[in-house]
């Protein structure tokens, strides 16, 4: 399928580098893991250089799903766009709509009343958990097959995903996508009797988490496949700029919400896990505390939850409602995934001038040419699952 | 495997792990399933429900409530809407009214800026077909779904109400009755 | 009647029976699998509990279009699925369901069994080989590295009963279990059944050993580049080769057609104990993620290969002072 082509571990082309491993005199496979592909979490392509089963090269190529959000940005109005904003980052689209409206409110310099923070606050953390059943339960496929004993985990925490996509769908009466943020506040405040469902959710997810842990924790065949693979060292992380989980993992102690709290993280009490083995078994115990903290930050939020308004600004009326000054400014949240930013030109008008998206994926992707050369293909898919790209923020 | 002190302490931790796993494997045999055996079992969907839209009909008169003011065209992310404006006396209609079902994101941002709560969402989604033209939605089609299926509770009134400032003197009521927002200072 | 048609016609029964107990086979361990994920498998296909879903698997699979690829061995990509599949209805030909009920009850039964299962192995590389693809190959070879590593540790647990019985006839072999499995024997018993069970995880390609077919991976390993009634073949032979081991396992741990009750309902207890076999391998299948493939040769060679090889040399030895447990 290459032939002709020239040999991508030789001349990768101006301006990007390809890291090999030398392994020995033996004849190289160049192999495919197409666009289309069971475990490629979305639309990646990864041209693998083989030596039997080990990955000697590996050349990633993105962009299969890029849809032009920035140009997007460009001429639709603020008070449109959050709808849109959540589908960069579809798996975890609370967070990712946070981070356009909580830009276009930096800039606007809007003041967002306090229930209205401390629910956008209570959706980021409910959708981070459902973000990471996702995670755990395709990772689990990708490693156990389709047909075996990961599709059972998979099921599992999609099960309870469902159950807080159901808590969303009574908040704003969509599952995935939901347009809940707005510049100014929120649309939708909780109906009667949601906050006593919440509760029951979070603490049916913390029962179920004892259930997976017990599934995986000590098991040999999980930890063979995870325990010093994919290590990514201290340096390199912060060399090559990962965030998130993948940073975390690797002891770079480092979270935007804490760092620079953003809309009343600051008023709560959470933990930041941090591992410092780096491999993907290390990225996994970030991730499982992780999900422990945020049903922690759901509790207390659900606790302090106070009265008042939703949102500083009336109800959007017309399209053109939201005008921004001249100015520009970055404003980044956490998201499930790392450092969700969004930059933003606005010149006085109802539509930004330049938006620019600063996907979290797609510099955590930009670590597999570091790490996957030296592992087994097998290790291929343990590794990608542990870094949980998604597709809609390292394309936009 | 990973080398460790003791074999038979690693031969133990395995065989503890691996009862441990199909232990939970065994206890979910006895769970209910979670299926939902839709079409035969609907589930209960939730007020605010955003499933297909339809046109509503006034409550008080029973007329067409959309005065084809063109708000929703404008507001629509993918300008899936378009709308003619016919002038009466007193009051103005809709001409036609267009709805591309097919590239609707359901955002429900026409809901939000209806004046006139005449675009509403459904509590259902079951449109599915083989041919894309029957989800071109004009007038007639979208007021017949508004008879046919049960509305969701969002209306634009009540999403406006829900998201507007308090006004200081009056008390705020989330099922209450319009309250005129208030253009509060930035 | 002449002895050839008298075998001739038990073949053709036992196949036929063979054929449609491996297709619902599928189905049983699809509602098993499901159960365990908290949900129904299949349903509405002869509802009320998919009764006619293997049939309507079936009928898509033979109504599929015949794709060869342009590049492929035609020859051996051809060939494949049959030379995959015929070691896997012959193993069929030795088991005895009960007291002489059975095509062939050869008195070296155990030996023509595990030689003729492993013959697999060459229709698996074929197929790998003849489809021309990069992924096929990959899990071609995978699994012959697989197979044949876990082949010997089978041997070795499955002749454990053949010590203890001092036969290799399979009858011989279920008469000397009357009263006292096998699988019952102090130690020796429950260790060679454990290992049995490991390595027909392994021979099968299931997880977590199924790195043959690592559907994430390699999606559908050698079988990839096959579609329509070449592929049935394949699956065919696949679930018939899991079904025979687990007839096997019956047979050498279980006790066979033994059980209280009348003599006819020998066979009942046979297919019962089978199906319990296979379930728990369908169970460990469902609960385990699957492990490297140079972590299975490792387990296999330095764990499985000496850990069975000593317990055969305990049997003998045990056997040596006692005697043998026949009848």
């Amino acid at each position: 399928m290459d032939e002709g082509a020239p040999a991508m571990t030789t001349d990768p082309g101006p301006g990007r580098t390809v890291v090999e491993y030398g392994y020995g005199g033996n004849e190289r496979l160049v192999m495919n893991m197409g666009p289309q592909h069971p475990s490629a979490h979305g639309v990646f392509r990864a041209i693998l250089t083989l030596e039997g089963e080990t990955v000697v090269a590996v050349d990633a190529v993105i962009g299969y799903l890029h849809r032009c959000h920035e140009k997007l940005a460009e001429t639709l109005t603020y008070v449109q766009y959050p709808s849109i904003a959540s589908k960069t980052d579809y798996v975890s689209a609370m967070t990712a709509e946070l981070a356009y409206v909580a830009s276009v409110e930096k800039v606007g310099k809007i003041d967002v009343p306090k229930r209205a923070q401390y629910l956008r606050v209570l959706a980021a953390e409910l959708q981070r958990i459902a973000s990471h059943c996702l995670w755990l339960g395709t990772w689990c496929m990708d490693m156990g097959g389709a047909l075996g004993g990961g599709a059972t985990i998979f099921l599992y925490t999609i099960r309870e995903r469902e159950l807080i996509l159901d808590l969303f769908e009574a908040l704003t009466g969509a599952r995935l996508l939901y347009g809940f943020h707005q510049v100014g506040g929120v649309r939708y405040d909780p109906p009667a009797g949601w906050a006593a469902r919440c509760r029951e959710t979070v603490d049916l997810i913390e029962r179920r988490l004892v259930e997976y842990e017990a599934m995986l924790e000590d098991n040999a065949f999980f930890l063979v496949r995870t325990q010093g693979v994919g290590v990514i060292s201290r340096e390199l992380a912060q060399d090559v700029g990962v965030c998130g989980p993948l940073a975390r993992g690797s002891g770079v102690d480092y979270d935007v919400r804490r760092a620079d709290p953003y809309s009343s993280y600051g008023d709560f009490d959470f933990k930041v896990p941090v591992e410092t083995a780096g491999d993907c078994f290390a990225r996994y115990r970030v991730r499982m505390v992780e999900f422990r903290e945020s049903i922690k930050l759901v509790r207390q939020v659900l606790d302090g939850l106070p009265e008042g308004p939703i949102s500083s600004r009336p109800g959007v009326k017309s399209v053109g409602q939201v005008r921004i000054p001249k100015g520009e400014g970055y404003t980044r949240v956490e998201g499930a995934r790392g450092e969700l930013g969004c930059y933003l030109v606005a010149d006085g008008g109802a539509k930004p001038y330049r938006l620019k998206w600063r996907g979290a994926s797609f510099s955590n992707l930009s670590v597999l040419p570091h790490i996957i050369p030296g592992h087994k293909i097998a290790d291929v898919v343990a590794i990608m699952g542990s870094v949980d790209p998604v597709f809609g923020e390292v394309d936009r | 495997m990973p080398s460790s002190p003791s074999f038979w302490a690693e031969t133990g931790q395995l065989v503890r792990a691996v009862g441990r796993a199909l232990g939970v494997t065994f206890q979910n045999f006895f769970r209910r399933p979670v299926t939902v055996q839709y079409p035969t079992v609907k589930r209960v969907y939730p007020d605010r429900f955003r499933g297909i839209l339809a046109l509503a009909y006034e409550k008080d008169t029973g007329e067409e409530a959309c005065i084809g003011c063109r708000l929703c065209e404008f507001i629509c992310p993918p300008q899936v809407i378009k709308v003619e404006m016919r002038k009466a006396e007193k009051r103005n209609y809709a001409k036609t009214f267009t709805l591309e079902l097919y590239s609707c994101e359901f955002c429900e941002l026409c809901v939000q800026v209806c004046p006139t709560d005449a675009i509403i969402m459904l509590k259902t989604f079951d449109l599915a077909t083989a041919d894309r033209r029957e989800l071109l939605l004009d007038k007639d089609r979208l007021h017949a779904l508004g008879l046919q299926h049960e509305p969701s509770w969002a209306t634009g009134n009540r999403l406006r109400d829900m998201q507007a400032p308090p006004k200081p003197v009056k008390a705020e009521a989330k099922a209450g009755g319009k309250a005129e927002a208030k253009e509060p200072a930035e | 009647m002449p002895p050839y048609l008298h075998h001739a016609i038990t073949g053709f029964i036992v196949l036929n029976v063979v054929i449609g107990l491996v297709t619902y086979v599928t189905l049983l361990e699809r509602k098993f699998a499901a159960r365990m994920q908290s949900r129904i498998g299949p349903y509405y296909v002869g509802w009320p509990h998919g009764w006619l879903q293997p049939i309507a698997d079936a009928l898509k699979l033979m109504m599929k279009e015949d794709i060869v690829p342009t590049a492929a061995d035609r020859w051996v990509y051809n060939l494949a699925p049959i030379a995959f599949l015929v070691p896997c209805i012959l193993i069929f030909a030795t088991i005895p369901f009960a007291p002489g009920l059975g095509v062939a009850d050869l008195n070296i039964g155990v030996l023509f069994f595990l030689a003729v299962s492993s013959l697999e192995i060459v229709g698996l590389f074929m197929g790998g080989w003849g489809s021309n693809n990069k992924y096929a190959l990959l899990s071609a070879m995978r699994a012959v590295n697989q197979i044949i590593s876990y082949d010997l540790p089978f041997i070795f647990a499955a002749l454990v009963p053949v010590v203890l019985a001092g036969s290799l006839q399979l009858s011989a072999i279920v008469s000397a279990q009357t009263g006292f499995w096998f699988v019952a024997y102090p130690v020796l018993g429950q260790l060679a059944f454990v290992a049995f069970l490991i390595a027909t995880l392994a021979a099968e390609n299931r997880v977590p050993f199924d790195i043959l077919e690592a559907e994430s991976e390699l999606v559908a390993g050698f079988r990839v580049e096959y579609s329509g009634m070449k592929f049935s073949l394949i699956m065919l032979g696949e679930y018939a080769h899991m079904l025979g081991t687990s007839f096997l396992g019956a047979l050498l741990f279980l006790g066979g057609w033994l059980g209280p009750g009348p003599a006819w309902l020998g066979p009942v207890w046979f297919l019962l104990k089978a199906m319990l076999i296979f379930l728990l391998v369908t169970w460990v299948r469902w609960s385990f993620v699957r492990i490297r493939v140079d972590q299975i040769l490792a387990i296999s060679w330095k764990l499985l290969l000496p850990a069975t090889l000593l317990l055969l040399m305990a049997t003998a030895l045990v056997v040596a002072l006692q005697g043998v447990r026949a009848v």
